[in-house]
């Protein structure tokens, strides 16, 4: 499968967008101008994009406490998350929501999640209503390598294969759950062992390249949509930053040359060395866009800025649903 | 033949059996505790058959100690530092000749046993298969593997008996400033593309051209285009070229377990031992089924077949050697430095 230079630069402005928001929220958040938890997705950018790549807007995905690069990665709009983040009321929930619940259901980005592994079983929710609608849609799992010891994750998996739903599970297997390593978590070293154990196939793919992952994301999601059923993506990745966005706190839960080892196979640059080395891109072409996505990442934090806060009135507003319905009775 | 010990020493590619083609064929997965099941059943019937000593390399899966936990015996795992990498793989065979290892068992897919080729050379070798599209190691189960290792490495079945010499594609590109020697023990692969990716070549489209020193009809992946209509076995002198493309006959291939395609042979042409092919221009090479390194325009390939590859052991034969020796009585269970009969 040979990627388009349309497709190669549409995957590479989802790495470099994900990479100048996140980039940006973790120096807001040194600087205490966003409130509440932040956990970056910086290193893992090939991984969302590679992924979202593949999807039709109309498909859906749900997302971890690490969201941001999801939901940018579906097309997320930087004002509206960075109002988020800052609690403004121009934000995607309202700024009631924050960093762990944001969300945008126009793009079929079904939300963050501060709760570990509960991801999942809302996406095969969601591939139950997409099989039982009949429009084709796919839904996407991302969850992290910690998550899989969770039942939530195994009760997603049994029941999405149990009804052959059209899911795709993406790993992002990152080798830490917070700040504790994956060998002290579990027994096994590949999260794609446990596919078989639900009957479905899995895959590894190197997390550090977005090709990697685009062309096993392409055959999942086509596998899904033509009714082949669930399948198990794991990407090998790495987060640049802590568990959370705050640098220099003096966590020595993973030794620096470990760190300093993955950013020598960044995602985002070595992708443009080759697409450079191919001839499909200019040194001056990737800066331009550097440049242009800079100037978006400014001109959504003048946005929150500029943006007020909900007012108090509007604590209760949006909380809870209005049923339009009640089970058993006509509305 | 003397010996200070009869070393076996094991390697287990942790990432062998996993990648993209498990999504887009039937390809078998390979689970680690099935390679973890392998590795002890050679460890235990190494003891068994005579081994002294068992080298494993160490692995980020921890496969080596968990394959090893509470078996009886002299078992080193080396101390070796780990990139997570093939040349973890290429390390630990080195490390392997330097101990004076007498026989190698590799679990993995032909890359594997290309890694133990580029580390040791002359690496007397039993290659167990946990790939996909696997010629060179075969499906062994670790019972006869560790038995037949045991009993080469103790001397008590001769290695010149048992092994044979392999044959090995052995290529050099110079690319620019860039000069690089590698090797393939069953195929070199052109492909256009631009990207190394998900690594397995599954486009027939991209293929351009494979050079191929075993290409059998009962093998699966790129090896079995030549297979199909001009097989060259493992033991024959010299290797096959195919260059694929509008004109010639159209051959069904099976480029992946279970999965079939049409590819068109522009050319094919039988390459005698040590005859030269050179190829130019922009490709990506693929080494025994993967896409692994980049060839720039400016770059230029040349490649030829010899027999100079890992002394591959045969362990039926192994076996039933060991066998009309009564090597399996109870009175011969320990065998002793010198006692070799063949």
């Amino acid at each position: 499968m040979e990627i388009s230079t349309t497709k190669q630069f549409d995957l590479h402005r989802r790495m470099v967008r994900i990479r100048l928001f996140e980039e940006a929220a973790g120096r807001l958040a040194e600087a205490n101008r966003l409130p509440g938890f932040l956990h970056l997705y910086v290193g893992e950018e090939a991984v969302a994009s590679g992924v979202c790549g593949a999807l039709n807007d109309d498909d859906h995905i749900t997302s971890t406490h690490r969201g941001h690069g999801h939901l940018v990665a579906k097309g997320g709009d930087f004002n509206r998350m960075m109002a988020e983040l800052m609690g403004k009321a121009t934000g995607y929930c309202k700024g009631k929501g924050g960093s762990m619940h944001i969300s945008d259901t126009s793009l079929g980005m079904l939300g963050a999640n501060g709760i570990v592994g509960a991801g999942s079983p809302i996406a095969v929710g969601a591939a139950f209503a997409n099989r039982y609608r009949g429009r084709g849609q796919v839904a996407v799992a991302f969850f992290g390598d910690g998550s899989t010891n969770i039942g939530a994750f195994h009760e997603a998996a049994n029941m999405a294969c149990a009804l052959h739903l059209p899911i795709v599970f993406a790993c992002e297997n990152n080798e830490y759950g917070e700040f504790t390593p994956r060998h002290k978590t579990m027994a096994i070293t590949d999260i794609v062992d446990r596919a078989a154990g639900y009957g479905m196939p899995g895959v590894i793919v190197d997390g550090m390249d977005v090709i990697a992952v685009h062309e096993a994301a392409v055959e999942a999601v086509e596998r899904a949509r033509q009714g082949g059923g669930p399948s198990l993506i794991e990407a090998k990745t790495y987060r640049y930053y802590n568990h959370h966005g705050i640098q220099n706190l003096g966590l020595k839960y993973r030794p620096d040359e470990e760190v300093a080892t993955w950013k020598q196979r960044d995602p985002i640059f070595t992708f443009e060395d080759r697409m450079i080395e191919n001839g499909v891109a200019t040194r001056e072409k990737v800066d331009e866009i550097w440049a242009e996505l800079r100037q978006d990442i400014e001109t959504a934090i003048q946005f929150a800025d500029d943006s007020p806060y909900p007012t108090p009135d509007q604590i209760m507003v949006d909380v809870y649903t209005k049923s339009s319905t009640t089970i058993g009775t006509k509305s | 033949m003397t010996r200070t010990a009869s070393i076996v020493g094991m390697i287990v590619n942790p990432n062998a059996g996993k990648d993209i083609r498990r999504l887009v064929t039937p390809a078998t997965h390979t689970s680690d505790v099935t390679k973890v099941g392998i590795v002890r059943r050679a460890i235990v019937a190494a003891f068994e058959s005579g081994a002294s000593k068992v080298l494993l390399m160490p692995d980020n899966h921890r496969l080596a100690e968990r394959a090893s936990d509470r078996i009886k015996g002299d078992i080193e795992v080396l101390d070796m530092p780990l990139s997570g990498s093939r040349f973890d793989t290429i390390a630990a065979a080195h490390v392997f000749c330097q101990a004076q290892v007498g026989a190698v068992i590799a679990l993995g897919g032909d890359g594997t046993s290309r890694d133990v080729a580029i580390g040791w050379p002359d690496a007397p070798l039993i290659a167990i298969s946990t790939g996909t599209n696997n010629v060179f190691p075969s499906a062994i189960d670790g019972t006869s593997a560790g038995a037949a290792a045991a009993f080469v490495a103790s001397g008590a079945v001769c290695l010149s008996v048992v092994a044979r010499r392999s044959k090995k594609v052995v290529v050099k590109i110079d690319d620019r400033d860039k000069s690089l020697d590698d090797l393939a023990l069953v195929d070199l692969a052109f492909i256009n593309s631009m990207f190394v990716g998900a690594r397995a070549v599954r486009d027939p489209h991209t293929v351009h051209a494979v050079i191929s020193c075993v290409a059998t009809p009962a093998s699966t992946g790129l090896s079995s285009i030549a297979g199909r209509i001009h097989p060259v076995g493992r033991w024959e002198t010299g290797g096959v070229f195919v260059r694929l493309g509008a004109g010639g006959r159209k051959v069904r291939v099976p480029l992946a377990p279970g999965s079939f395609t049409t590819m068109e042979i522009a050319e094919v042409r039988r390459l005698g031992e040590g005859e030269k092919i050179s190829l130019s221009g922009k490709t990506v090479l693929a080494f025994d089924g993967e896409r692994d390194l980049p060839v720039s325009a400016f770059g230029t390939v040349t490649a030829h077949i010899e027999a100079t590859g890992p002394l591959l052991i045969d362990v039926e034969q192994t076996l039933v050697l060991a066998a009309q020796a009564l090597m399996f009585d109870e009175t011969a269970r320990h065998i002793s430095e010198g006692n070799h009969v063949y």
